[in-house]
């Protein structure tokens, strides 16, 4: 049974539509990559799914519990939502030791579970400190902590990197894939940041004025995208004429040349299924070592996530 | 994640408090040990102190007898113990909103209701701790006539009930403001509004209509009953019709609070992203 399941789910603000017929199953120990602009819907989705909105339209469950019984359901997740404010004047130990105490544990209980997950997002040194000195970083890992203290079978996270430098964003993308691995929670990530969705996301989900756009594994997504792809090559100075010649004669492929760069070459592939399989990125390069060329380097353009989700959002 | 499922099977043998039980207890250290509550205590001793040496010794003031001092010192202690409860009242969800803190709560299996019974008995405390402080000076400014005892007695009882329904008052509006200001304010306006009548000469306050005004209103109502008993030394079976307002208004209140809470304590607006 999936984690979290939807059928039709809609949510309707009057006649501005935030979601829209959304479908979707998330397996315990998947990480789910929630995608899209800003007011795509992400958000009020994920905050339905956690039982903060009422659906207008549709049904969920969530860890096996339908949605019309969210007490149930609250049991059962963590969430960390979009800029989760923290109280100022307490502890980092007491933050967590109160929701740990909402969630039904004794004092003690409560106090025990707060350390040990502190030193699992490795605050366990600062949790006598008031989170008003917490950096913005310490913060979300302090959320994140919160996210788990009822051991939930899945976890919400809206935008938990957002505003974090590189090093908070490796932190906090290290939880999460904690979570789900060592934890077998499933985790719905919603974000901006695509890389954080390529290296850490076993699924994507692209949501674009409340609508689903796309969905699957990060390579279906891009394949399906038909995103206009390119490539930049850099071959022997001697071999550039060969290389632009072979290139010319392969179906479904445009070739040029960048300006004062010798050995350098641009390659332009026609989408996927104009062609035949002559304009794929692979058998362009197949047929230029075939030919003695001698490839220094290729760096294909357009192949990734956020030229995909670009094609999609732009084109939608 | 084994220390968690072994603190999981902990905690069902030990069995855990109640939901309101749990934000009551937490309110209560972010009020006080966060310093909130002690400044405002702080301000109200002075404030009390202020009082209590200008009518016992300023020569202006000091015709008052014992028992008018004595009523002028618990009706401050009244008014501004209700004062502080109703802020604290007003900001309990309005204040959690603006600072983003709802959420996380409102994701918790603890019940909306629990969530507003807690934070409103918080808020009473700031009345407990302001009728404490009052207590001292009271038996100073009546030492020497016995109406100590039931000036407190009256003092603690239409306090309460005041505190009562001005705190839910507070956390009713604080349920439905867009912003911790617009709380705040509007509280504190109808807080002046009830404390209006106060201030209207005595031709006014005379009559059926006049006496209608300062029944209805349970802040002049529970103000007049204190004043019969302190001042005018009546039992407090004499004139207890006049405690109905403040009563019903406690009552009506208090119970709004869990029953719209269920239903209003809620984030604003909703499409982010």
């Amino acid at each position: 049974m999936p984690a979290v399941e939807t059928h039709g789910l809609s949510k309707r603000y009057g006649s501005l539509v935030a979601v829209e017929d959304l479908n979707l199953a998330v397996q315990a120990g998947e990480v789910l990559g929630v995608l899209g602009p800003n007011g795509a819907g992400k958000t009020t989705a994920i905050r339905v799914l956690t039982t903060i909105l009422a659906p207008s339209r549709g049904s969920f469950a969530v860890a096996g519990f339908p949605h019309t019984r969210p007490a149930e359901i609250r049991r059962r997740i963590g969430v960390l939502p979009e800029s989760a404010g923290y109280p100022e004047r307490q502890t980092g130990e007491e933050y967590l030791s109160y929701h740990a105490r909402l969630y039904g544990q004794t004092r003690g209980g409560a106090r025990a579970v707060a350390r040990q997950l502190l030193e699992e997002v490795g605050l366990l040194e600062r949790r006598t400190s008031l989170i008003a000195s917490y950096s913005r970083g310490m913060r979300q890992r302090l959320g994140i902590a919160r996210t788990l203290v009822n051991d939930p079978d899945v976890v919400f996270l809206d935008e938990p990197t957002l505003g974090l430098d590189p090093a908070g964003q490796r932190q906090v993308l290290g939880n999460v894939q904690r979570i789900a691995r060592k934890r077998g929670a499933a985790v719905l990530l919603s974000t901006h940041l695509l890389t954080e969705v390529e290296e850490n996301c076993s699924r994507v989900l692209i949501l674009n004025r409340g609508r689903v756009i796309g969905e699957g594994t990060v390579a279906e997504v891009v394949q399906r995208a038909a995103a206009p792809r390119s490539a930049r090559l850099h071959v022997a100075p001697e071999h550039a004429e060969l290389a632009a010649a072979v290139l010319s004669n392969t179906d479904g492929v445009e070739v040029g040349r960048a300006d004062g760069q010798p050995g350098w070459l641009t390659v332009v592939f026609a989408p996927p299924g104009e062609h035949t399989a002559d304009g794929s990125p692979n058998d362009a390069v197949r047929t230029l070592l075939d030919s003695g060329v001698t490839l220094l380097s290729f760096e294909l353009e357009g192949a990734r996530l956020s030229d995909a989700f670009l094609a999609m959002t732009e084109a939608a | 994640m084994a220390a968690v499922e072994q603190v999981a099977e902990q905690t069902v043998r030990e069995r855990s408090a109640p939901g309101w039980a749990v934000v009551l207890h937490q309110e209560l250290r972010d009020l006080w040990m966060g310093g909130r509550g002690l400044l405002l205590s702080f301000a109200f001793s002075i404030l009390l102190s202020v009082i209590a040496y200008l009518v016992a010794t300023n020569s202006a003031l000091n015709f008052l007898e014992h028992r008018e001092s004595v009523n002028v010192t618990l009706q401050v202690a009244v008014a501004v113990g209700g004062l502080l409860a109703l802020l604290a009242g007003a900001d309990a969800v309005s204040g959690e909103r603006e600072r983003g803190t709802l959420e996380s709560l409102l994701l918790t299996p603890v019940s909306r209701s629990q969530l507003a019974s807690g934070k409103l008995l918080a808020a009473l405390s700031l009345w407990l701790a302001a009728f404490a402080i009052t207590v001292p000076y009271v038996w100073f400014l009546g030492r020497g006539i016995s109406i100590v005892g039931d000036a407190l007695i009256t003092g603690f009882v239409v306090g309460t009930l005041l505190a009562v329904f001005l705190s839910s008052l507070g956390l009713v509006v604080s349920l439905f403001a867009g912003s911790n200001r617009v709380s705040l304010s509007l509280s504190l306006f109808l807080l002046l509004a009830l404390f209006a009548p106060t201030q209207l000469p005595s031709s006014a306050q005379k009559g059926w209509a006049g006496e209608l005004l300062l029944r209805v209103n349970p802040v002049t109502a529970g103000e007049h009953y204190v004043g019969k008993i302190v001042v005018n030394g009546h039992p407090w079976s004499e004139d207890v019709s006049w405690l109905l307002s403040p009563m019903v208004a406690a009552v009506v209140f208090a119970a709004a609070v869990p029953l719209l809470g269920a239903r209003f304590i809620q984030l604003r607006g909703g499409v982010s992203g």
